[in-house]
């Protein structure tokens, strides 16, 4: 299984011989034009390089494996067709499609609430992102900005801002696990992200 | 706060994920029609974008591929279930279809709905099955919008108009055409709309064989009111080639 944060498995070995082979980012950009194109092997590479990262998004917030597989086979029967509308203008294609996985896996989980794994479990989850080795530079880069910007939150915000993004979890989930009103939790979250704007546009 | 403010604070806690059921349903159904919500929330999909680095891989099951592949193949075998009544916006089954629709026409070399009056292309599923009975097309104005679905039924031979983003006109009428090989090179008029869309005969099809209502183009043009006076399209026309529906064909693995 490749994997698209690898560094050398989505480079085409075929691509040797030119001055500077595709980085991973443009592979998986060129697959989804071709997608786009109704291009099945392209589709199925592009799933062999992108599923389990999709696959983890959605099963982070889902919590269960066979429920998350049904997801992401919805996820990617949306990329096949929303293929043609993927920009690589506006965002990388690996946001392009997480954003698909956990909106849909966020829209599942907000009509089955009871799906809510225990707090604790989810709390030792969020452990702060860190760069794997494979990761590209520009993720690094982006990555290491958006740390450094929520480690200038207070703590109890950023956990807000990790479970709310990583695990799903609503105003009102974090309102009881905080054991806060949730206009507070609001006032907070508003808090964190407009630091968070603020603080990356600098 | 700013009105801005706000907009931009609902982007980004719909991005974050933290919006209820109900804000959530709203912000996507707003999606579809606030350029400016849209681009804020593009803004916030970036921003936050890294903290997904955080996200293990996790490979699933070997047969989700699979049953991917079987849904997309089901889908495209069955592009609408039953036409849908015209809506304020497009169904999502409309929003697929046209761009289905668009995809075929980049396959099929056509380069513009204007330049391409009344091409006869066949478009017959690529596989062999069960020949359906149900046939729908879709007429579109300009590579955008479906403006027209048209439903055949080839055992009865007749056919239903629904009108998508199409607006009553005045003072003119819409036409329908039909062209294939068999009749020759001009497009052939198969009646006016009236104001409800509707063909003045619904057995306009009665005459032609099934066989040739399946490799047929359809055209829609807008003609002065009551149809064109020359007996052709005096318009250039939106086209649309018929799909099985494939309601009842079973779905075959490749």
């Amino acid at each position: 299984m490749t994997d698209v944060f690898s560094s050398s498995a989505a480079l085409s070995p075929t691509d040797s011989g030119a001055p500077s082979a595709p980085a991973p980012t443009d592979h998986i950009s060129d697959l989804l034009h071709k997608v786009a194109r109704e291009d099945r092997a392209a589709f199925a590479e592009l799933y062999q390089a992108t599923a389990p990262k999709l696959f983890g998004t959605v099963l982070r917030i889902l919590n269960q494996k066979s429920w998350a597989e049904d997801v992401v086979q919805d996820v990617y029967v949306k990329i096949w067709h929303k293929a043609e509308q993927f920009d690589a203008k506006k965002a990388s294609p690996i946001t392009w499609m997480v954003t698909i996985a956990r909106n849909s896996a966020i829209d599942v989980l907000r009509k089955h609430p009871l799906a809510q794994r225990a707090p604790q479990e989810e709390l030792d989850l969020i452990a702060s992102a860190q760069p794997d080795a494979h990761s590209q530079l520009e993720n690094e880069q982006a990555l290491r900005q958006l740390n450094g910007c929520l480690e200038e939150l207070e703590e109890g915000r950023r956990e807000m801002v990790r479970l709310a993004y990583l695990n799903g979890w609503s105003r009102a989930n974090l309102a009881t696990y905080f054991d806060q009103p949730v206009n507070t939790i609001k006032t907070g979250l508003h808090r964190a992200l407009k630091l968070l704007k603020g603080c990356l546009a600098s | 706060m700013t009105d801005r403010d706000d907009l931009d604070m609902l982007a980004a806690e719909f991005v974050l994920g933290s919006l209820d059921t109900e804000e959530r349903a709203s912000v996507t159904r707003r999606l579809q029609h606030e350029p400016e919500l849209n681009a804020l929330v593009e803004e916030w999909e970036v921003r936050l974008a890294p903290l997904a680095e955080a996200i293990e891989p996790v490979t699933p099951h070997p047969g989700v591929f699979a049953r991917i592949e079987r849904q997309i193949d089901a889908i495209q075998a069955t592009p609408v279930a039953e036409p849908e009544p015209a809506r304020a916006t497009a169904p999502d089954n409309v929003i697929a279809l046209q761009a289905r629709l668009r995809r075929w026409q980049w396959s099929t070399g056509i380069a513009s709905a204007a330049a391409m009056l009344l091409v006869a292309v066949l478009l017959l599923q690529p596989r062999p099955e069960p020949i359906p009975q149900s046939f729908v097309a879709v007429f579109q104005q300009n590579d955008q919008q479906p403006a027209f679905m048209l439903s055949v039924d080839l055992s009865t031979r007749k056919l239903s108009i629904r009108p998508v983003t199409a607006e009553p006109l005045q003072d003119k009428s819409y036409q329908l055409w039909i062209k294939a090989d068999p009749l020759g090179p001009n497009p052939r008029s198969l009646g006016v709309l009236n104001d409800n869309f509707e063909l003045d005969q619904a057995t306009a099809l009665s005459d032609f064989d099934p066989e040739l209502l399946k490799q047929a183009t359809f055209g829609i043009s807008i003609e002065p009111d009551g149809g064109s006076p020359t007996g052709q399209p005096t318009s250039p026309a939106i086209h649309g080639y018929l799909y099985p529906t494939g309601m009842d064909t079973p779905e075959q693995n490749r």
